[in-house]
Formats: C-alpha cells, structure tokens, sequence
C-alpha cells in the first residue's frame, strides 16, 4: 500500500448507506461506546461514595468536578442547574473521544480487519476527527443556545436583538443579516475548531507511522525505528496538552454562549 | 454574540472582567474564520431564497469580514483592561 493509500484508508469512515444517509457506523459505536463508559463508571461511582476518606478514583472525580464547577461560576451569570452538568458532560465526553486520537493510529483498525478478516475494512476510531460529530454537538448547543434566548429574553427581545444589533435603529436590513451571521458562526467556530484541531493530529501520527512503515527497509530500520518511536513520544505528550485544551475550549465556549443567552442587559 | 460581554466600558456584571471569557481569546482566529464562512453560508441561503446570485452571497461574504474584524478587535481590546489592583502594583 502507498504513502497517500495508507493516509485515505485511514481517513476513511466504515459507512452503511448511502448518499444523505449514510451513517458513519465506526463514529457511532465508539462515541455511543465511550458515552456509555462515563454513564456506568459514574453510576458505580455513585454507588460506592465514601464521605470521610475518599479513594483514589473518587478524589480524581472530585478534583475534576471542581475544576468545571470552577469554571461554571467564573463564566456563567446567574443560576441554571442544567449548565454544570452540561459543561461536565461535554468536558469528559469530549476529551474521551479526543483520547481515542493517542491509542497507535494501526492497533485497532488492524485488530477490527483480523476480525471481521476484511483486509481492506475501514474504521476510523477518533469520533472527533469526523465532522459529523463535532457539528452534532456544535447544533445541540446552538439549540439551547437559541432556546434559552427566546426563555430569557422573550420573543420580543429576541427580534430586537435582530433589529437592532450591532449598528442601532438606521440600519435594520443590515442588521439583521450581520446578527444572523453572528449566531450561524457560533456554531460553525465551536465544530471547526475542535474538528480541525483532532484532523491535524491524527494526520500527523499517521505521518509519524509512515517513517517507519515505509522507509524502513533493512538496515535502515536500525535508524529509522527509533527516530519514530521518538517522534511518536514527543507528539504524543505534546497531543495530550491539545486534546485536554480542546476540550476545555469546547466546554467554556459553551458555558460562555449559553451565559450571554441568559444575559437579559444585551 | 451579545457584545454586553465583551465590551470593556460595559461590563456592568462585575468590576472585573471575567476571567473565563479571556478563553474566548484562545479562539479569536476560529471566530474570524467562521464569521466569514458564516456569511458566506447565510449568503447563499438568501440567495437561493429570493434567486439573486451572487449579489447577497457577495455582500454577506463582506459583512461576515467585517463583523469578524469588529469582534476580534473587540475580544483583544479586553486585554487593555487590567484589574484595579493589578494597576495599584504596576504603579508601586
């Protein structure tokens, strides 16, 4: 297989159907599957609560559950008790699915081809690397985004913010379009952002992979192995910081749109 | 976005500004990006609608541009607000 061969076969999504509805099936089952890991280990956790001496695993929850709630009072105005849960959600959720980007690019996707014994089986583990996901997730804020508008503000304030924003009452037309723009771009930030961030990622472990899947012939393995395996490390803590960031960005942003929506002086 | 937020002489919420909306920096180049996109988007959507192509995809376009550059110049100018006391020690 060829160096762009190699890059496309890994960048492509195991598919059923076709057309408008096709379903990206690998993107499904792995951010239903990760998804579903944070339900259960939360609900063992809450099980198995101690007060006086918490555990190991228990301090680590506690840590992170007061690093966002942290975060939801710095950036959130008022009171809403479905943001904390929300940004929690977004948070682990996220950083899950980004972390599917550090497991070895070939591992999986060659473990799924020895057993459905398809060599040729597609399967693109990073459910953040498809679009799909990203904008799923970008439109459901939009939604409450928009919801929590309407709520707060009242139908009213609503179309005023429409009319009247960002260049006062002379030029209606224009504001109209410019606050559309705006709101459409909320969400289009949000998705690319993380979108692009994991893409470029897994594109440059798959180059790192390359140096050794393909110029390692022979004795040059003797050099270029270890070049890998070093290239490997470095981005490898240094992708830790980016998919910890990402995130971090994805679950301030959204308590940060959702605070200016509950924001009634706009 | 409700510029409420952003705008240094109006943050009537708190005296500070708050500090979890300087992340909203991080993203300044995606927000300008995708103001244009989203001007590009909304254009055409109007375009389709009343079929005057290119004429709103165009102008759009040109709004998204300028609406990106006022909000990155808004987000940044949030730097130059320094907290009061952080002020009180640059002066010792």
């Amino acid at each position: 297989m060829g160096t762009v061969e190699y890059i496309q076969h890994h960048l492509t999504n195991n598919t059923i159907g076709e057309g408008f509805w096709t379903f990206n099936m690998d993107t499904i089952v792995i951010s239903f599957l990760l998804g579903a890991l944070i339900v259960l280990t939360a609900a063992r956790m809450g099980k198995s609560l101690q007060a006086g001496t918490p555990g190991g695993f228990q301090n680590f929850v506690e840590s992170i559950l007061d690093f966002v709630s942290t975060n939801v009072r710095d950036a959130f105005p008022g009171h809403n008790p479905l943001i904390a849960p929300l940004a929690l959600t977004i948070f682990i959720w996220v950083w899950l699915m980004n972390f599917m980007d550090l497991i070895p690019v070939d591992l999986i996707p060659y473990l799924y081809q020895l057993v459905t014994g398809d060599s040729h089986a597609y399967l693109k583990i990073v459910p953040t690397t498809d679009l799909n996901t990203t904008l799923a997730m970008a439109f459901t804020v939009f939604a409450l985004i928009m919801y929590y508008n309407v709520k707060i503000k009242g139908l009213g304030g609503f179309i005023k913010m429409f009319l009247f924003h960002p260049f006062g009452k002379f030029l209606v037309p224009v504001n109209i379009v410019m606050t559309l723009i705006e709101e459409v771009s909320k969400p289009l930030s949000l998705a690319l952002r993380l979108f692009g961030n994991m893409f470029a990622g897994e594109l440059v472990f798959l180059l790192i992979a390359l140096i050794g899947g393909t110029l390692a012939v022979g004795a040059a393995a003797l050099f270029w192995a270890p070049l890998q395996v070093l290239l490997d490390l470095g981005w490898l803590i240094f992708h830790l910081l980016v998919i910890t960031l990402q995130a971090f960005i994805f679950m301030v942003l959204t308590i940060v749109y959702l605070g200016m929506a509950h924001d009634e002086g706009h | 976005m409700s510029d409420s937020n952003l705008d240094p002489k109006n943050n009537s919420n708190s005296a500070e500004p708050k500090p979890a909306l300087n992340f909203l920096l991080l993203s300044a180049g995606s927000i300008f990006t995708s103001m244009i996109v989203a001007g590009f988007l909304v254009g055409y959507a109007l375009d389709q609608l009343f079929d005057t192509t290119p004429i709103f995809l165009l102008g759009c376009a040109l709004l998204g541009f300028i609406g990106g550059i006022q909000k990155v110049h808004k987000l940044t100018s949030r730097m130059d607000m320094v907290p009061q006391e952080r002020k009180d020690d640059q002066k010792s």
